[in-house]
């Protein structure tokens, strides 16, 4: 029916008003794309996280693919109005067709991952990243493909029309869906819930659209009813698309910080966050090591600060008959389902403080007999705040002169690896420089004592000195911790071996290492690839494309940056770091409209060339703040810094389009370079800059990226032909 | 906006209707128990193609058993693996390569992890108990566990792990040493160092030093055969009772394992059995049922067995422990089974470490932990009934 196909298209011989009011629809599209885009994005990285290993390279990951696939979105969006002119009634499909993929995607990745993956078992790094890509794909490309089809419909009637206007509409859904889920959905609702919510407006705006046409067509009508019907099945779902194999599924709930699941086989309690098994209640050996290997050093131990700590601990903490006892744990719903299910016993010296372990320490005068972490492996960013150099100072400016402050790594068995050797060893040197005693005691958990005083490395007699009772370390110590295997640990510890600080993560690249070497695979291929493929489309990009790609790999870089600096100063705030990421969004915004004032100047190009300068000084003026104030830079600064550096590389989005012409092949270009920039930007930073070239020089590496931006700018690099 | 007639309306809400259904009804194909449908059906390890290095390093030793096959092909007969391998392969175990047309084992005299453990860590609870066993191990593993302690050097080549220098009369000299009553051939798996074990075997047997195989009893009968010569005792994993569980989570089989079980049985060498109860995997009441009623038809009842509890390692992270009732669970079934001796590990402080005569039901020996406290055995005798209590006690 071409007639009637031609309807649903924006012509030039359309009245004023019924353009004005398809392109109000529209506009209400684009945002609410963005604000289910935002939502969903935040819903995959707890799928992702809750399903596969939740270390640095699976975030990375997960945004890398994001970005990529939203840059490969744009590029399709181009290949089919080339075939087909844009059409609206197309758009309001694809749509409708994005609520419905958010939903199928979350399922599948609940089901898919146990299917192509053997339950219970950790997924390597490339089985990792093809599924990570593969699942995020279908929504990833069409999320990626309808901002710029939007903004080839609005061109069909209007050719004029601004392109960075659209990157501003949907920028403005970007912002309202990461504070709706920062700050409303991930409080209240499930994953599911929250999507059907976020889906909701742009069932409506999809609705609207069609409704102010002559007349809705069944198609449309049973297209909405399929997604709406989607979404509905999704509610229905949630639970049961969690049912683990074994045992069954008796609680489960969504925290700020993760996935809580509670599974129960026969009568033994697992608490499970993100997929992990992290409390069960019967963990006997795991408790009283964590303790009694602190505490039996001390005479008569007092006060007692625990980040982190299972049922098991407390029990074994009351034997010393403490005076106060701190418990931290930064996720409240965390404690409370551990107390509901008495996987932890409350004492009544007990004090549960809802706190980030590093601010609160900060933030305290308080004094302890021992501090004792017991808190997973160091291999996120988060994680490895508790186990640097700065965070071993900080804990003994907290012990009294006799205190004991321990932590513990994955240890051996039998054999002590290369990279387990150089972990153990960092983290042995680190613990030096603070502390004039350090013992590190083998098994299959490492534990490290540190302290003022010597320390006795015969736990058991210690222990039966004091008169306590332990079942596991009276009976298997002997056997397990043996003079033998004290002198083998020690004799392998290397003096030579980097200092894990914050400011320059050692320790993360040995984690890193350590998961590549459990999979027997090496991170090489990617890299090699990766780094192929990037020069492959650098050759081929125009300078606009150079410019945009340096901006997206700026600011993506720039926010891991900050929020890495961040919660090493000042912890992990969940609503500080949701308000860091959002003044990160919130910059973009007056940026585009600025740049969009900009452009209608003739020496844009200047314009464009003075933003860069523009970043390149504000990312020095951070590079000299964190050398000569890292510790008394304040929240404000790096809010500031966020919102600042947001604008100018939103700015430069209008002047780059029409540096390239502003037509709409260059439109996918520049949507292109600035998503794919942005998807190396966070790779790159989070895997390479940071771990390896530490915070310093990772702030210069990427002043060297805009650097090579400008300079492509500056040296003409083949523009629109 | 357009009314829409009947039949679209009918439509709309069957296909409504219909997708509420399906999820009501239980159609989400996820359910418990489906183990079988998830991951890999075969994990199995294949060989390592020009793998081999170019000359050979100075722990070597030419193949204990092989067949040398045309075009300078051989054929490693050690397990049943049965690796066919090319002028510069490295077999699945990755101990042995082929030079030339010859097998040469790379792990010979170099052990990368040397402790001194108590015989009940193997767990070996009815052999010579108290005593300390010198365990030795270089690297390789014919299977693939997901869920393997030693990982870093089972599932590792030779000349990627640090060893120590340590040629089988060496290792007996230190056995002797730190006292150790036994030699223990342990940690990864020691068919895969076959040459360097029977040798440091058959030297320590001449010395009075007694041998104890730690294996997953994946081996040919020829090379058991030789190895029941000189060994004293073993602690063969008997991982499930299932070929496809074996073949997904261990990259076994698990036929060849059972012929160890018979062949060791003939022999008369005493040996203990151990089964890791895999939450969602080896769980299966009916499956614990069926192992056990194969070990008393073919071995009779008298090997013991150990069950032992599960915790998140290696791959197998995702996992929760192995709820004790459970295991006490198996623990009775094999008893009504008729196995006599049923042991729980993993689990401090359990009655299930403890030996019970099988005849009176008496204490014989309390374990906690390493320790005996108590001990009734009067030689192998139980002091209250004089029933013979197998094992090796002296």
């Amino acid at each position: 029916m071409p007639g009637k196909q031609e309807n649903w298209r924006f012509s030039p011989i359309r009245s004023n008003t019924s353009a004005n009011n398809s392109e109000k629809g529209v506009s209400r599209l684009v945002m609410s794309i963005g604000l289910s885009s935002v939502v969903m994005q935040l819903v995959l990285v707890r799928e992702f996280l809750a399903q596969f290993q939740g270390n640095e390279f699976t975030i990375s990951l997960i945004f890398f693919s994001w970005l990529i696939l939203g840059g490969m979105g744009a590029w399709l969006a181009l290949l089919a109005i080339r075939r087909r002119p844009a059409s609206l009634s197309l758009l309001t499909r694809y749509s409708l067709l994005l609520a419905a993929l958010a939903v199928i995607e979350v399922l599948s990745i609940r089901t898919l991952r146990d299917i192509i993956f053997l339950h219970g078992a950790d997924v390597g790094f490339y089985p990792t990243m093809a599924a990570i890509f593969g699942l995020t794909a279908p929504f990833g490309l069409l999320n990626g493909f309808l901002v710029p089809y939007s903004l080839y419909v609005l061109r069909n009637q209007n050719p004029d029309y601004p392109g960075a206007r659209i990157y501003m509409l949907d920028n403005v859904g970007d912002i309202c869906g990461g504070m709706l889920f920062s700050f409303v959905l991930v409080l209240w609702l499930t994953p599911l819930q929250s999507i059907f919510v976020a889906n909701l407006p742009l069932l409506v705006a999809a609705t609207l659209i069609v409704a102010g046409r002559q007349q809705v067509r069944p198609a449309f009508l049973l297209s909405l009813a399929g997604a709406m019907g989607v979404l509905l099945i999704g509610l229905l779902l949630e639970n049961k698309s969690l049912t683990p194999f074994e045992g069954r599924l008796i609680h489960y709930e969504e925290s700020r910080y993760g996935r809580i699941t509670v599974h129960q086989d026969r009568e033994l309690l697992t608490i499970f966050v993100d997929g992990s098994p992290i409390f069960s209640n019967q963990n006997i050996s795991q408790d009283e090591e964590a303790i009694h290997f602190p505490l039996s050093q001390i005479g008569d131990p007092h006060d007692i600060l625990l980040i982190g700590a299972e049922g098991g601990m407390l029990q074994e903490v009351a034997k010393y008959r403490p005076a106060r006892v701190d418990y931290l744990e930064i996720d409240r719903k965390l404690t409370d389902v551990q107390l509901r299910y008495k996987l932890l016993q409350p004492l009544p010296e007990l004090h549960i403080i809802h706190r980030d372990g590093r601010a609160f320490l900060a933030g305290t005068d308080r004094r302890y007999d021992a501090i004792i972490i017991n808190l997973p492996e160091p291999d996120t960013f988060q994680i490895n705040r508790f186990f640097t150099g700065e965070f071993f100072r900080l804990a003994r400016e907290h012990l009294r002169p006799d205190g004991v402050f321990s932590f513990r790594v994955a240890g051996f068995d039998n054999y002590l690896s290369d990279p387990a050797r150089l972990k153990i060893s960092s983290l042995f040197n680190t613990a030096r420089l603070h502390f004039s005693h350090v013992l590190s005691l083998p098994g299959n958990k490492i534990t490290f004592l540190c302290s003022d005083r010597p320390l006795n490395a015969d736990i058991a007699a210690l222990l039966k000195s004091k008169g306590i009772h332990t079942t596991y370390i009276s009976s298997f110590f002997s056997g397990n911790i043996t003079p033998e295997r004290l002198k083998y640990l020690q004799d392998n510890l290397l003096a030579d071996t980097p200092v894990n600080l914050d400011t320059s993560p050692f320790l993360l690249r040995i984690m890193f290492q350590q998961w590549f070497a459990r999979f027997a695979t090496s991170p090489l291929p990617f890299t090699v690839a990766g780094f192929i493929l990037l020069l492959l489309y650098l050759c081929r990009s125009r300078r606009e494309e150079l410019v945009l790609f340096s901006t997206g790999f700026v600011i993506m870089g720039s926010e891991t940056l900050v929020i890495f600096v961040y919660q090493i100063l000042f912890g992990y705030v969940y609503e500080q770091i949701g308000l860091l990421v959002t003044v990160f969004l919130t910059g973009l915004l007056p940026g585009a409209w600025l740049g969009e004032r900009l452009r209608r100047r003739r020496n844009f190009k200047k314009s464009l060339a003075l933003c860069d300068t523009l970043i390149i000084m504000t990312l020095a003026m951070l590079l000299l703040a964190l050398v000569t104030a890292h510790d008394r830079l304040q929240p404000g600064f790096f809010l500031l810094f966020g919102f600042a550096i947001s604008l100018l590389c939103g700015c430069q989005f209008p002047l780059a389009l029409t540096l390239g012409g502003g037509d709409n092949p260059a439109a996918a270009r520049i949507f292109s370079s600035d998503l794919i920039g942005a998807a190396c930007g966070t790779l790159i930073t989070s895997l390479l800059f940071i771990p390896f070239l530490g915070i310093f020089w990772a702030t210069a590496g990427l002043m060297l990226i805009k650097i090579f931006g400008m300079s492509a700018l500056a040296c003409g690099v083949r523009s629109k032909k | 906006m357009k009314p829409i007639d009947r039949r679209t309306f009918l439509c709309l809400s069957a296909a409504m209707l219909a997708q509420s259904g399906a999820a009501h009804a239980g159609l989400w194909p996820f359910q418990n128990d489906r183990h079988e449908l998830s991951g890999e059906e075969d994990i199995r390890g294949t060989i390592f193609k020009n793998d081999a290095p170019k000359t050979l390093w100075k722990w070597h030793k030419e193949g204990f058993s092989y067949q040398k096959l045309e075009d300078r092909k051989v054929m490693c007969n050690i397990c049943p693996n049965r690796c066919l391998l090319e002028p510069g392969d490295r077999s699945i175990c990755r101990s042995k390569v082929n030079m030339d047309g010859t097998l040469y084992s790379l792990a010979y005299g170099n052990p990368c992890a040397v402790h001194l453990d108590p015989v009940e860590k193997k767990p070996l609870y009815h052999f010579k108990p108290q005593t300390t066993a010198f365990s030795i191990a270089a690297t390789g593993c014919n299977f693939r566990c997901l869920n393997c302690q030693n990982w870093e050097i089972s599932q590792a080549k030779p000349h990627e792990v640090r060893h120590e220098e340590m040629f089988p009369a060496e290792v007996v000299r230190k056995a002797r040493e730190a006292g150790a009553a036994s030699i223990a051939y342990t940690y990864s798996e020691a068919t895969t160092y076959f040459e360097y074990m029977i040798d440091t075997a058959r030297l320590a047997r001449q010395a009075g030093i007694n041998n104890l195989w730690i294996s997953n009893g994946f081996i040919n009968k020829e090379p058991l055969l030789e190895l029941c010569k000189v060994i004293n005792a073993a602690n063969v994993n008997l991982k499930s009772f299932d070929d496809a569980i074996y073949r997904k989570l261990n990259g076994g089989r698990l036929q060849p394992v059972l012929n160890t079980f018979k062949t060791m049985n003939e022999q008369g060498v005493h040996f203990e059995m151990t089964t890791l109860v895999v939450p969602g995997y080896i769980d299966n009441e009916e499956m614990i049922k069926e192992m056990c009623g194969w070990i008393v038809t073919n071995l009779g009842p008298d090997h013991p067995l150990h069950f032992l509890r599960f915790f998140p390692n290696y791959k197998l992270t995702r996992l929760p422990p192995t709820p004790a009732s459970t295991l006490d669970n198996f623990r009775k079934l094999a008893m009504a089974e008729g196995i006599r001796y049923v042991y729980l590990g993993n689990l401090p402080d359990h009655p299930g470490s403890n030996t019970y005569c099988h005849h009176c039901g008496q204490l014989l020996i309390e374990r906690r932990g390493y320790r005996m406290p108590v001990n009734n055995l009067e030689g192998s005798l139980c002091k209250f009934c004089r029933t013979t209590i197998p094992g090796v006690w002296q």
